[in-house]
């Protein structure tokens, strides 16, 4: 056994209760993931994103939903009725020796219940309660309906991407894909976690965290607000690169295998860097003119860009497959990478050097599969999927009896009255 | 009296340049800590070349509008720290730090002899987080990111755009800004634990890496399924499914019509609304709020299967009603009558337009010595006991070297002056701001 095994997690000994949909998941997976006895909280059919695919073997099953396999992992599950008295009462139990409630409930909801920061930290003055909503707790668009889509609208994302208007003409702006405003919302929300659980170990106080999907959105742009409030422009959107408020030269050429190659050439064309662009177009005996002494003379390069751009390094990319532009360029310490689809990832050998992909046991399925591992290796307390996204219900014996005490007959009583 | 702040009392060596190291040390800045920017004008990144700069403004190493947003909460040294007495400065610093961080390529605080060894030698349980392109280990270690070559590794920019097309990508360095976000996470991570178990750590973090589970859905399609993404129909533009082609989820939430951008009045630039209906009441409403036109109330458009069938001619249908308003407009109407919908918003709008942001007070005003009052953006979370404010405006480069020298590590008037004498707070042969004149006093 190595010494990372032998180590817990950097959140080992937190216990945070999620009760999340679309909006939470993913932060709740990111403490789980780092060590937390994350328990998730949902209602007895099971949280709504269980019926969101791609499924396993697109058999539809609130058991096969890959998007809530991937999203929930290193949890436990519980069920709970907070609309039932006996659910609630439940709920405060757990609520009274949690660290951290995660919850993505309209705003409002949880204290028309009485479960409200207000009423659950008389029990546990310590508790950090954060709640993740579209557009936070309070404004005129607080109770808005929203959608990841909606959300890179609002946000400024759909304004800053898109398409020249030669590649693409009369496009839309285009909301990338994925399901990044609920990224962008679990990053915020996670930071502001780990701020008031930071401040805890020095003072033993918790608090109430009011994060915004909106503002993270809007916050993740760039210089596109910088550049209206310190200069009045407004940026246009160019295909695969920067937005700017003037056309830029473009970055991403097609490579001869049909795909694309990401190269950051404009802007960086002084002598030194047309020197090595000569070597490595050379070494593929593409190099046309710019081996001529005569591009060492800066004029002469600002002078014959678009001859570079257009024609030598595209012309270089349009006969390699975008690999091997890739690798060779990065070799000679060009910051050039491949466009790749995910599942080229998979195969990738600096990723297994670092341990990337991990094999995640599903024991009701006799299976285990490859599931995406860590942005950051954590050297003295490793990051882990410690479990598979959990069963309805699965862990509900485990936390009421085991943990509340309640009896197996008491445990009956609670599911057929629909309160777990 | 002013609240506390979460991170009150933590010190941060912060090494990093260009973007996505600054924004991670902008946010722990804004919850408190006390971040210490090394900076050496020879080799600076983030500051020049500017962009940002007003058009009524100089350009120079302190009037970069995107620094300045960037670098909010900081103070500045300048320092060689690749001199002996240089590296024997910044270590003390970082004797009586708590956190270093910097996003170099992989090897290049170990070659100043930084490596996380010789920082426990220093600082025996410091928080090290290193936020390279690739990560310290790996055969590829060396490679070097910028935001558009992340997106692109990862897998992130091939899920943007409209099938059929090249990638449309991310209109700015995304992986800037989730990259910096992470370098937060692992310090505050990093805090946490050393706070329980008085352990510190290297946290070896990495760009292109980052951006690879934000493809989660996609990639177990990949490893689950066998389904790749290189397909007929993805991406599927704003849709979540493009008619006409195979009908599968596309990693976008629940497959539904209509979602989609659609033009409004008066057809400039900006001027869509994005429409998403995820039931079929949703689209009743949504025929309600347009007034009920003919075409809409066909059977076919009854059904999501119908609709996602005839999507061209509902989008078709759906644009003609929104060409007749507003974004906003579009948006209140169709919000109050329960269909979802928001506007596409530049960066104008959010910053002048858009009521909620305003209420939130998104964008409030700092004074910065060179470019004058200017709205900086906020935090998106608000904590009740230990609010994040951005308390000050980005650092002129070096504006802090004297009282970091004299007053926080001990060193003389005099021994600042030899420093700068001798070219270890600033180069010999660079000609000195005027503050820096008015600190040499």
């Amino acid at each position: 056994m190595t010494e990372a095994q032998t180590l817990s997690g950097p959140l080992a000994g937190l216990r945070i209760l999620e009760l999340a949909d679309e909006k939470g998941q993913f932060c709740g997976k990111l403490m789980g993931d780092l060590g937390a006895d994350v328990i998730k909280i949902e209602p007895p059919a099971g949280e709504a994103t269980r019926r969101v695919g791609p499924f396993l073997g697109d058999v539809p099953h609130p058991e096969r939903s890959l998007s809530f396999w991937y999203y929930n992992t290193s949890k436990r599950g519980i069920t709970l009725n907070l609309e039932t008295a006996d659910g609630r009462q439940l709920f405060r139990r757990l609520a009274a020796a949690a660290d951290v409630i995660l919850e993505t409930f309209p705003p409002g909801y949880l204290s028309s219940l009485g479960l409200g920061y207000e009423h659950l930290r008389e029990q546990n003055p310590g508790l950090i309660m954060c709640a993740l909503t579209p557009f936070g707790q309070t404004g005129p668009w607080r109770d808005y309906l929203t959608s990841d889509l909606l959300h890179m609208a609002a946000g400024g994302q759909m304004a800053s991407c898109g398409y020249d208007e030669v590649d693409a003409p009369g496009a839309p702006p285009i909301a990338p894909g994925g399901g990044n405003a609920w990224h962008m919302g679990c990053h915020y929300a996670y930071i502001a976690i780990m701020a008031a659980l930071v401040y805890r170990t020095v003072t033993g106080r918790g608090q109430y965290i009011d994060v915004s999907i909106h503002e993270a959105c809007a916050l993740t742009t760039e210089a596109a607000i910088p550049n209206y409030i310190y200069r009045h422009e407004v940026v246009r959107r160019q295909t695969g690169r920067h937005h700017a408020p003037r056309l830029t030269p473009r970055t991403q050429f097609r490579s001869k295998d049909g795909t694309y190659v990401t190269a950051l050439v404009a802007g960086r064309l002084n002598p030194r860097y047309v020197k090595d662009l000569a070597e490595l177009l050379d070494s593929y005996g593409m190099a046309g003119d710019l081996t001529d002494a005569k591009y060492q003379d800066p004029q002469v390069i600002e002078a014959n860009r678009d001859h570079i751009i257009e024609e030598l390094v595209a012309n270089f990319i349009a006969n390699l497959p975008a690999e091997e532009v890739y690798h060779a360029a990065q070799a000679r310490g060009f910051t050039w990478g491949a466009v790749r689809a995910p599942e080229a990832l998979v195969d990738d050998p600096h990723l297994h050097d670092r341990g990337f992909w991990k094999q995640v046991e599903h024991p009701e399925l006799g299976r285990s599969f490859v599931y995406p591992g860590e942005a950051a290796i954590y050297n003295g307390s490793p990051w882990r999927i410690s479990r598979r996204a959990p069963l309805i219900g699965e862990h509900n014996q485990d936390i009421f009896c085991g943990e509340l005490g309640l009896s197996l007959p008491e445990l009956v009583i609670l599911a057929e009255s629909r309160a777990i | 009296m002013s609240l506390p702040r979460a991170l009150d009392g933590i010190r941060v060596v912060d090494f990093s340049w260009v973007r996505a190291g600054p924004w991670a040390t902008r946010w722990l800045g804004a919850l408190g800590a006390e971040i210490i920017k090394i900076e050496w004008p020879e080799n600076e990144r983030g500051r020049l070349p500017s962009s940002t700069t007003p058009q009524d403004v100089e350009v120079n190493l302190n009037t970069s509008g995107n620094f300045n947003d960037t670098n909010v909460n900081k103070r500045s040294l300048s320092l060689n720290v690749r001199t002996p007495k240089g590296l024997d400065i910044v270590k003390r610093l970082i004797a009586i730090s708590d956190v270093v961080i910097e996003n170099f390529s992989s090897r290049v605080l170990r070659n100043w002899g930084l490596g996380y060894e010789e920082l426990c030698k220093v600082k025996p349980d410091i928080v090290y987080v290193s936020m390279s392109g690739y990560g310290h280990t790996g055969r590829n270690h060396h490679y070097t990111t910028f935001g558009p070559v992340a997106q692109a590794v990862s897998g992130l920019t091939y899920i943007s755009g409209l099938p059929d097309k090249p990638p449309a990508g991310w209109g700015w360095s995304y992986m800037d800004d989730t990259g910096g976000m992470y370098g937060a996470m692992c310090v505050l991570t990093g805090l946490y634990h050393r706070n329980v178990t008085g352990q510190g750590q290297h946290i070896d973090q990495a760009q292109m890496i980052a951006g690879i589970p934000l493809t989660g859905p996609a990639l177990l399609d990949f490893t689950v399924n066998g389904r790749r993404s290189r397909r007929d129909g993805f991406p599927p533009g704003n849709r979540a499914h493009w008619p006409g082609t195979p009908l599968v989820n596309n990693y976008r939430g629940p497959t539904v019509a209509p979602h989609n951008a659609y033009r409004t009045h008066p057809g400039d630039y900006n001027d869509w609304c994005v429409i998403v209906c995820h039931a079929d009441e949703e689209w009743q409403r949504l025929v309600q709020v347009m007034g009920h036109p003919a075409w809409a109330t066909a059977p076919k458009f009854a059904t999501l299967a119908g609709r996602l069938q005839h999507q061209e001619e509902m989008d078709e249908g759906i644009e003609t009603w929104s060409m007749t308003l507003g974004k906003y407009e579009v948006t209140e109407r169709c919000q109050a009558a329960g269909v979802r919908a928001l506007p596409v918003q530049s960066s104008e709008d959010r910053v002048e337009h858009d009521p909620q942001l305003g209420h939130r007070q998104m964008y409030r005003e700092i004074e910065h010595p060179a470019l004058g009052v200017r709205k900086i953006q906020n935090a998106p979370f608000k904590l009740s006991e230990t609010p994040a404010i951005n308390h000050l405006p980005s650092p002129l480069i070096g504006q802090h070297t004297r009282e970091i020298v004299e007053d926080l590590l001990g060193f003389s008037h005099e021994e600042l002056r030899v420093g700068y004498a001798d070219g270890t707070f600033w180069p010999i042969t660079r000609q000195r701001f005027a503050y820096m004149e008015e600190m040499l006093r």
